[in-house]
């Protein structure tokens, strides 16, 4: 415990030094309210971890209370919604419960088995698809208001929360007999101890408490969807065991957990505003974990026992932790550097220090590792260096509402000049996007849209009815008009995805009577997946002459499966990327790739943003001046790139992306 | 040989079977199960090592990052111009590696093997969407795809390599005295250290040992394709720890046959299929999933 907070002093001190706003109170309030949802369920993964067992599907079962409260508060009042999501998440609770405690199956597999069913049963709900938004702003408040203008609404809730467990494990017969569990379950049992109902009441509670996290994260974000809490179970894991939890049970606090969060809370935010890619808080979230608990269990010579940490060894992890943050903030020099004019020249002088710091632009895709968003990068790179401004490119790494708004939150306490965002969820980001106006900072939408009271400009590629409408009519034309077709899409959940397919279904009813989609499968934006999936269909349904894929990598992966399949009569079209096409394209299994030119819709957002700081560009203009674009209409609040491009044979060499 | 387990796993895979046959034509012609060999081998051959070091009182959930790892370190060797067997090896040494890395900090520094390996599922995936920029690896050689073989003679390759690696490994895990020892192992660590065996030793090499096999479950699939995504493996670890429970490896340790291992990997890798064979929606995919592994290890 002491080495934890060594740690997390060394992070605080680290961040202080070379990210900017780091040590505020409103960036406080920020790393608190982020914390309230992972923080419910690490609390109430303590007990479970601390009597022998694990809990995998706390993640999960937020995205079924979630689900369970949008479906009803949709119907009826948010108050039965919140109870309704309640029971469920002690039924789910239960569940785990009666599989632990009274059949006996191992923890990691019975919670690894409702993981997969709780998770399955909020998407077969939903469809996958389902966004329940549009909650009352009363509601919305406990997720993003503020108690007196300072402390995050959600607080008390997870304040009432932790006293209960507090008193539960530390100060109450419950507690210690968890704590007996996990040290030896056979000796509890002789030791007359209600095993089996203590264990059911650790896994009940914990589904409660999953509940409500995905009630407070509703709040929060302001949608509610199948997806809510992914991942979510790992990072409360890796909170309970870095605060000081043995796996194996018997050991562990609530108060470990605390800073075993707050650690990982601080590390995440501090890296987001030192500008620092966010594929390292999960390598540094790594070894912080491997390595505390690796010097924990140095020098104990009895196996199970642990020994105190020497004070010689804490000063040996304090020094190398401390050197470790010298060194990064060193090889942060241009950071230091930025930061230090604007400092000094701002008092000496004034109005000249506005021209002379750099514009500083953060730019947040949807998702960092998909190649589409890779290539727009390209291109708002290239802007920045031609502007001479300061580009951070940010997000997370796969498609996460609740990150993004995170990410967005970090920027405000950075105090950017201009927020560009590629919108996961529309109804969540808006608020965090209004916020950021009022603190002054510019706000355009690039690729998809947020509400627009929420942002000055839209940076408009195509319309997703655009898009449904060109993938439509394509495929109508190779199948001359009448035939079958399966559309490979993403993930089930994925916004845009969903979207084309309503616009895509629609064009069918009105123009295509003869042209059926017989199934959608979905490919997780996996090769592998869509190479699979598209196999089966093809032998499935023989009927099906052509395959829609509408996720980048999903159109190679099916163009590899009708070709191995030997299909030469099957058409492929889909929505990706020109490069890892090519190959298909030209040798005639992938007939048309409907795209636009991402590179320049990255660089065009970018020249946007630079001249909404400037102000070139005002609400009321006609035309923007995009550099090696030219001028670009400007339809309303729209910035538009241009129609969307069919690439084919004649045209894909043309590309590089 | 055969345990009440393995007998269960495969009435359902027989129960599911007929109502494919009945309610289907097409599932069993011969493409389509050669089709659904192919993309379950290398999920065997990893749950091949998962097995083991779920035997041996352990788990690896990093399964699917180091297969994503492996999978581009493959294609990268195939850039760089190296012939098909030195690509193999490399990669495979590149995964034990990886293995031994989780090995060394589960057998000698003591860190739970949870902690472990989630701490490098991360850090490796992430690191690995670092590296590659979310690039995909491409304009590879001719000789990559089917390892330079046809694409009609490489499921038989594969179903030769594949069934050679589970006949052995099942022998030594029986037969030979390393394999007990990691049955010793799993079942009662103390008893097995006072027994003289090397506790660490034994979990350090199957860490090892099932990192080499991830690697080469990351070859023989990464050579179906032309091209290496950067973010491959998804999901992979949960797939095979679900195969091995469902096949009758005790979590706790010391119990499991590769027998019912290579069960579970058919009837997971069935569902799918089967449920877009039968018409059944996606979306209610996971759900069944779910029910299926609940049900496997409820009734035992």
């Amino acid at each position: 415990m002491r080495l934890l907070i060594v740690a997390l002093g060394a992070e605080v001190a680290l961040f202080a030094a070379i990210a900017p706003n780091f040590l505020t109170v409103g960036n406080l309030a920020e790393i608190t309210r982020s914390s309230v949802e992972l923080g419910l369920l690490a609390t109430a993964l303590t007990p479970i971890i601390v009597s022998g067992g694990i809990d995998l599907s706390v993640g999960s079962m937020m995205g079924l209370a979630a689900v369970v409260f949008g479906a009803a508060a949709a119907r009826g009042s948010v108050t039965i919604a919140a109870v309704l999501a309640v029971l469920v998440g002690m039924g789910g609770g239960g569940l785990n419960a009666v599989a632990v405690a009274r059949l006996g199956i191992p923890p990691l597999i019975a919670t690894l088995a409702t993981l997969s069913l709780f998770r399955g049963i909020a998407e077969g709900l939903t469809h996958g698809a389902v966004n329940y938004s549009g909650f009352p702003s009363s509601f919305l408040f406990l997720g993003q208001g503020y108690l007196g203008g300072v402390i995050p609404a959600q607080l008390p809730l997870f304040l009432l929360v932790l006293a209960g467990y507090v008193v539960l494990l530390h100060r109450s017969v419950v507690g210690r007999a968890w704590y007996a569990i996990g040290f030896s379950p056979s000796g509890a049992r002789h030791a007359g101890l209600p095993v089996s109902k203590r264990l059911a009441l650790a896994y009940v509670l914990s589904g409660l408490t999953a509940s409500l996290a995905a009630i407070v994260y509703v709040a929060h974000l302001g949608q509610a969807k199948a997806d809510a809490g992914t991942g979510y179970e790992l990072d409360a894991i890796t909170a309970v065991v870095l605060g000081g939890a043995s796996i194996s049970g018997g050991r562990g606090t609530i108060w470990g957990t605390l800073v075993g969060l707050a650690a990982l809370a601080t590390l995440q935010n501090g890296l987001r505003l030192a500008a620092w890619p966010s594929e390292l808080t999960g390598v540094i979230t790594g070894v912080l974990l491997v390595t505390t608990i690796a010097f924990r269990r140095w020098g104990s010579a009895i196996v199970g026992e642990e020994k105190p940490v020497r004070n010689g060894q804490v000063a040996i992890i304090c020094a190398t932790i401390l050197a470790g943050a010298i060194l990064v903030s060193g090889t942060n020099v241009w950071l230091v550097r930025s930061l230090q004019p604007s400092q000094l020249a701002a008092p000496k002088l004034g109005g000249v220090a506005e021209q002379r710091r750099r514009v500083t632009i953060a730019m947040m895709p949807k998702a960092k590792g998909d190649p589409y968003f890779v290539s727009c990068r390209a291109g708002a790179e290239e802007a920045a260096r031609e502007l001479g401004i300061d580009l951070i490119w940010d997000g997370p790494t796969g498609l996460d509402a609740a990150k993004q708004n995170e990410v967005v939150e970090n920027w405000i306490t950075r105090k950017v000049d201009v927020i560009a965002v590629s919108v996961e969820n529309r109804a969540g980001i808006s608020t965090v996007l209004r916020k950021a106006q009022q603190r002054g900072i510019r706000v355009i939408t690039w690729d998809a849209d947020a509400e627009p009271d929420a942002r000055d400009f839209f940076v408009n590629q195509a319309t997703p009815e655009g898009i449904g409408t060109t993938l439509t009519d394509e495929a109508a034309r190779l199948l001359d008009g009448r035939g079958d077709f399966a559309i490979i899409t993403g993930a089930l959940s994925a916004a845009n995805q969903n979207e084309w397919m309503v616009h895509i279904r629609k064009r069918l009813a009105e123009k295509y009577p003869d042209v059926k989609l017989v199934t959608v499968r979905p490919s997780d934006d996996d090769r592998d997946k869509a190479f699979a999936e598209t196999q089966t269909v093809l032998r499935a349904n023989p009927s099906v002459r052509l395959i829609m894929a509408i996720a980048a990598p999903a159109v190679p992966g099916a163009a590899e499966a009708v070709r191995q399949a030997g299909r030469t009569g099957v058409s492929v079209i889909g929505l990706s990327l020109p490069n890892m096409n090519k190959p298909y394209v030209h040798a005639g299994v992938v007939q048309t790739v409907v795209l636009w030119n991402t590179k320049d819709l990255g660089y065009l957002t970018v020249y946007a943003g630079s001249r909404l700081a400037n102000g070139t560009l005002a609400s009321g203009a006609r035309s923007v001046e995009a550099g090696r674009l030219g001028s670009l209409e400007v339809r309303g609040r729209d910035i538009i790139l241009g129609a969307p491009l069919l690439i084919n044979k004649s045209n894909i060499d043309t590309f590089d992306f | 040989m055969i345990g009440v387990r393995e007998r269960s796993v495969a009435i359902a895979i027989v129960v599911l079977a007929t109502v494919l046959a009945v309610f289907t034509e097409r599932f069993f012609s011969a493409a389509n199960l050669t089709d659904l060999f192919l993309a379950n081998v290398p999920v065997l051959v990893a749950a091949i090592g998962a097995t083991l070091v779920i035997v041996s009182g352990e788990i690896d959930i990093s399964v699917g990052s180091a297969f994503a790892v492996c999978s581009v370190a493959a294609g990268l060797a195939a850039k760089a111009g190296l012939p098909v067997a030195a690509i193999a090896l490399v990669t495979v040494l590149l995964g034990a590696t990886l293995g031994a890395m989780n090995g060394a900090l589960v057998a000698f520094a003591r860190v739970p093997s949870i902690v472990v390996t989630l701490a490098t599922m991360v850090a490796l995936r992430d690191g690995l969407r670092w590296a590659t920029q979310g690039e995909w690896v491409q304009d590879l050689p001719a000789t990559f795809q089917w390892l330079g073989q046809s694409q009609a003679v490489y499921p038989v390759v594969i179903g030769a390599v594949a069934s050679t690696l589970v006949v052995t490994m099942a022998w030594s895990a029986r037969d030979l005295a390393a394999g007990r020892a990691i049955y010793a192992t799993g079942s009662n660590p103390v008893a097995a250290r006072l027994a003289g065996l090397d506790v660490a030793a034994v979990k350090f090499s199957v860490f090892t040992l099932a990192g080499a096999l991830t690697a080469l479950a990351a070859v023989i699939n990464a050579a179906r394709f032309t091209q290496v995504p950067s973010n491959s493996g998804l999901g992979l670890e949960m797939k095979v720890i679900a195969a091995a429970v469902v096949g009758g490896a005790a979590i706790r340790g010391g119990r499991a046959t590769l027998l019912g291992t290579v069960l579970g990997v058919v009837l997971l890798g069935a569902i799918g299929p089967a449920l877009t064979f039968l018409g059944v929606n996606a979306y209610w995919e996971r759900a069944i999933q779910g029910a299926i592994i609940l049900a496997a290890v409820v009734f035992k």
